[in-house]
């Protein structure tokens, strides 16, 4: 602490120095990330420095209580259960973040979660699931450019990863929504506008480039559970002055490419190949790999070294987003020049990072969550609240469904089952088992600007499911034991909230129960039932 | 809601004015905690930001109905059918002789449009472009016109749902493609099929109307303590979300036509379609925007006209009583009536006695609030096949619904920064049935 604050008046003084000299578009030695620093360092450094420059003053850090919870909902999506609380309040040890964070990445659980996340990430709308393949794909920690290669070129023979091949599958009938989606998705470039007109007012998008970017997909088409790939055709389109054109195979960078010389087939010729992979799909084989193969071609110059800025970049911004709750680039399909980031300069540094790092996912997520950006309060209390690009304060996100689901159970289980279990291991798969999920149906995926719905506050006001999932469960079945009202009040904010409850809250609780003496095991559902609704543990805050 | 977006995002000439909703979300951000609206003490802001009180029930004729059947017949050619026109209260304008009811009412209320040329005949496809106004984009979700229609109209804290879609002749088929796009689940219908009740509105025998209620109230104090210092409009959603529960439980007589005289009830009739108008009726005069009741089956392949010969009778007395009862209530000056479907119908009549799907040439109406009653907009040719005068697509439609709701038709939605107008750029209303 005394560090942190001695780091900021160091940097404040070298900015008052400065600030008659520096401007945002000349930067100076001393705001440059050093390239050796790890990748919490860049984050903070870049992160405190602007707010340096904004003269502004972040939140002070989120309590231990606090973050472990962030960590747990963020790492192996629920909430952690009261005892991986208190046992981290309790630990001695200045490592104690990392090693908890270490310990979360291992897990099982965050395997699973992070598959969640992206299979909703890459798959809305698409009703299909690429779960399968990202558990695994997690599970080995495989790089990032290797799981877009999965995807866009799939293995078709190897069963194993039979679900990555439904990217593309179930795009391949509609190849704008492909182009679109996976200029979105990976290279964090929403080309969509630029498929009637050139964009008026940024130039980085003309016709050219949606139309480049289908040339790499017009060739593309769905073969039974297969996607097959022809070795011809062009995208043909009219301008808007009328022209009609033949799209180049060209990346969004603008770079065209080369293709090798072949001649467009005659019709007869085109019905011959049709009825080949007609027959193919019949017999439900495994479509011929073209020899030439324009997808391919994508995921080759995407990944090119001089061109993989897009491809680094809008990971880098979407796992921002992810974690920190608001992008560095803000829509997160909105990465180009006229639309540049909060922080460009540690955005390419951490792009830069990890490419470096051979597109290692997890290690750029260990080094988010360890920064001190990260671990801010999400209170502010005074009036002047910061901008939230300048990441001063941190943002309450919305639950996930899984987050939700999972969490609803774990803080509904009774807090005695984690006791006295020994070995750390065999706690974490308890804790594991009783965070199973519910049924999440009346829960919506979090958006941009997200607003519960009032299906979800009826569901939890009036229905049976829930009164007999989690208000009747483990928890309730200890604390109606109880006769002491702040025991039970203790027991039930720890289970739920994962903190101690404060004066007021005892005293407002008390009352309660006190009014409804005569109905104790009622009051003790009601208990439950407002903690576990309140807005606290619907965000991550 | 951010203000600097003119660089963001294409569209060009029509992102111009400030929208109200960021201004309302800039409001409700300084409001905090409180439900935006009733949250603010300055009467003068208040008033320019009081959303007007229009309101909008939709009959959807799911499946297509036949234009010649109803709005638009073709007497004395091969594509005319059996039935024949009648003359209507509006010199000169004819329609079926099943619609005899609204024959005499066309001049107190409604607007024909006979021109629609929409181009989508799959039932899916010409669903989704009727309750959208456009066909989606790649990887942009449109809201759907009860969406839009919520979203504009709809009081934030609304003690009433704000969007309302009943349709209980299932058959297999689904609801279509309602739903609320990029504006979120906030939006989203309240999808009603089999019981006319809302789900979760009852309260649960074990817990008495007191406990109910407290515990609600001491979860609101304990998510206050929260709130302080964390002010963002998603956090405080959650919060309007659970201030709206008392308000739809006590909202669910609105759903119960045995509440309503028996004189009324008589006069809709018994059946289902009937009264669930009449339940749209109740629904709109407690304050909700938007109400959609659907009628199915009017897919008429095979003996089209015997199965016009049951529905739109029973459509012409539905919608004729519904008018009139809104009429004598002081509602129909506030509330539109759009009469639609996916398409219509061929003019060629198949071997069956059927006629096709057909979205080239086909008519739909709009009764009450913002148009000029008794017009008739746009003409096709002698047998029915194309449109000869007057060719007007979804989104035209749209923006006449939207104008005669007193909603400009490029007012924009936002998609996080981006603005998105209600209908896409260029599209303009009917002005001439416009009142």
């Amino acid at each position: 602490m005394r560090r942190a604050i001695f780091g900021y008046f160091v940097t404040a003084i070298v900015f008052a120095i400065f600030s008659f000299v520096s401007t945002r578009a000349s930067l100076l030695a001393e705001d440059v990330i050093p390239s050796n620093s790890s990748i919490q360092d860049a984050i903070d450094f870049s992160i405190d420095g602007e707010l340096n420059r904004a003269k502004r003053k972040p939140a002070e850090q989120a309590d231990d209580a606090n973050l472990v919870r962030r960590l747990n909902l963020d790492l192996v999506g629920r909430v952690p259960a009261p005892i991986e609380t208190t046992q981290y309040i309790e630990t001695d040890d200045a490592s104690k973040r990392e090693k908890l964070i270490d310990q979360l990445m291992s897990s099982p659980e965050f395997v699973d979660y992070m598959a969640d996340r992206f299979d909703v990430m890459l798959m809305t709308d698409t009703n299909a699931s690429l779960r399968d393949y990202l558990k695994t794909a997690f599970q080995e920690n495989r790089p990032w450019d290797q799981v877009f290669r999965d995807l866009l070129v799939p293995d078709q023979k190897d069963e194993k990863q039979k679900s990555a091949r439904e990217f593309v599958r179930r795009r391949a009938k509609d190849p704008d929504k492909l182009t679109v989606d996976v200029s979105s998705l990976f290279f964090g470039i929403n080309v969509s506008c630029a498929k009637c007109h050139d964009h008026p007012e940024v130039t980085d998008w003309s016709q050219d480039y949606f139309y480049g970017m289908k040339s790499f997909f017009n060739r593309t088409f769905e073969s039974g559970e297969y996607i097959a790939e022809r070795e011809y055709g062009l995208v043909k389109y009219t301008t808007t002055a009328g022209e009609e054109r033949d799209a180049k195979l060209m990346f969004l960078t603008g770079k065209v490419l080369d293709e090798p010389e072949y001649k467009e087939p005659s019709n007869d010729e085109q019905k011959k190949l049709d009825e080949k992979f007609k027959k193919i799909a019949e017999k439900k084989e495994v479509p011929p790999t073209p020899k030439y193969s324009r997808r391919s071609r994508l995921i080759e110059i995407a990944l090119q070294k001089d061109q993989n800025q897009f491809f680094a970049r809008a990971i880098v911004n979407r796992l921002w987003y992810q974690f920190y709750g608001h992008g560095l680039v803000m829509p997160l399909d909105q990465m180009h020049s006229e639309n540049p980031a909060s922080h460009p300069e540690l955005l390419d540094w951490l792009a830069r990072d990890l490419v470096a790092h051979k597109y290692d996912l997890q290690r750029l997520v260990r080094g988010m969550v360890l920064s001190k950006t990260y671990s801010r309060s999400s209170r502010w209390d005074s009036d002047d609240r910061p901008s939230t690009s300048l990441f001063a304060i941190a943002i309450p996100r919305a639950l996930t469904p899984l987050q939700y689901s999972r969490s609803l159970r774990l803080a509904t289980t009774d807090p005695k089952s984690f006791e006295g279990i020994a070995s750390s291991e065999e706690l974490q798969k308890k804790i594991a088992s009783s965070a199973s999920s519910g049924n999440s149906k009346y829960f919506q995926q979090p958006t941009i600007d997200f607003q519960v719905a009032v299906q979800e506050s009826l569901y939890f006001s009036n229905s049976d499911e829930v009164r007999s999932s989690y208000l009747n469960g483990g928890l309730f079945n200890r604390i109606k034991e109880m006769k002491d009202s702040k025991q039970i009040i203790e027991t039930a904010i720890w289970s739920i909230f994962t903190r101690s409850p404060t004066e007021d809250e005892i005293d407002i609780l008390t009352k309660y129960l006190v009014a409804r003496e005569d109905r104790h095991e009622e009051a003790c559902q009601q208990l439950i039932w407002a903690l576990l609704t309140s807005t606290e543990f619907r965000f991550n805050y | 809601m951010s203000t600097k977006r003119s660089m963001k995002y294409c569209g060009s000439a029509e992102h111009t004015t400030l929208s109200r909703r960021s201004f309302l979300g800039t409001t409700a951000a300084l409001a905090g905690g409180m439900s935006g609206i009733a949250g603010l003490s300055n009467p003068a802001i208040a008033d320019t930001i009081r959303k007007n009180d229009k309101r909008v029930i939709m009959l959807w004729l799911a499946g297509g109905a036949s234009q010649l059947e109803t709005f638009d017949p073709k007497p004395g050619r091969p594509t005319g059918g059996p039935y024949m026109p009648i003359p209507t209260s509006v010199p000169g304008v004819h329609i079926s002789e099943l619609m005899p009811k609204m024959a005499e009412r066309l001049h107190k209320y409604t607007a024909v449009v006979r021109s629609l040329n929409t181009k989508d005949g799959g039932h899916g496809g010409g669903a989704d472009l009727m309750m959208h106004g456009r066909k989606n984009e790649p990887n942009l979700k449109y809201p759907d016109i009860g969406a839009m229609l919520a979203h504009e109209l709809g009081q934030a804290d609304s003690e009433v749902p704000d969007y309302v879609a009943i349709y209980s002749q299932t058959e297999g088929r689904s609801n279509g493609g309602l739903g609320p796009g990029f504006l979120g689940a906030r939006y989203a219908p309240i999808i009603l099929n089999e019981k006319m009740e809302l789900p979760f509105v009852k309260r649960l025998e074990s817990i008495t109307e007191l406990d109910h209620r407290e515990r609600a109230d001491l979860q609101k104090l304990m998510s206050q303590r929260f709130l302080k210092g964390r002010e963002s409009n998603s956090v405080a959603s959650h919060g309007t979300a659970y201030d709206r529960v008392s308000g739809l439980m006590a909202s669910d007589k609105l759903f119960d036509i045995s509440q309503e005289p028996q004189k009324v009830r008589d006069r809709y009739g018994p059946s289902m379609f009937a009264q669930q108008a009449l339940i749209a009726r109740r629904l709109v005069e407690a304050g909700v925007p938007f109400v959609r009741v659907a009628r199915a089956w009017w897919d008429s392949h095979g003996q089209n006209f015997e199965t016009h010969s049951e529905l739109v009778p029973e459509l012409d007395h539905v919608m004729s009583t519904l008018l009139d009862d809104l009429e004598e209530r002081g509602l129909l000056e506030n509330t539109l009536v759009i009469t639609t479907a996916e398409f219509g119908r061929t003019p060629k009549i198949n071997a069956s006695l059927g006629r096709d799907h057909f979205a080239s040439a086909w008519s739909s109406t709009l009764s009450g609030c913002g148009v000029v009653p008794g017009a008739v907009y746009g003409e096709t040719d002698e047998d029915g096949n194309t449109v000869k005068d007057g060719e007007v697509g979804a989104g035209e439609f749209f923006a006449t619904v939207f104008e005669a709701l007193g909603i400009k038709h490029d007012h924009e939605l936002y998609v996080g920064a981006r603005p998105i107008p209600l209908v896409n750029p260029g599209i303009k209303p009917i002005k001439e049935i416009l009142a």
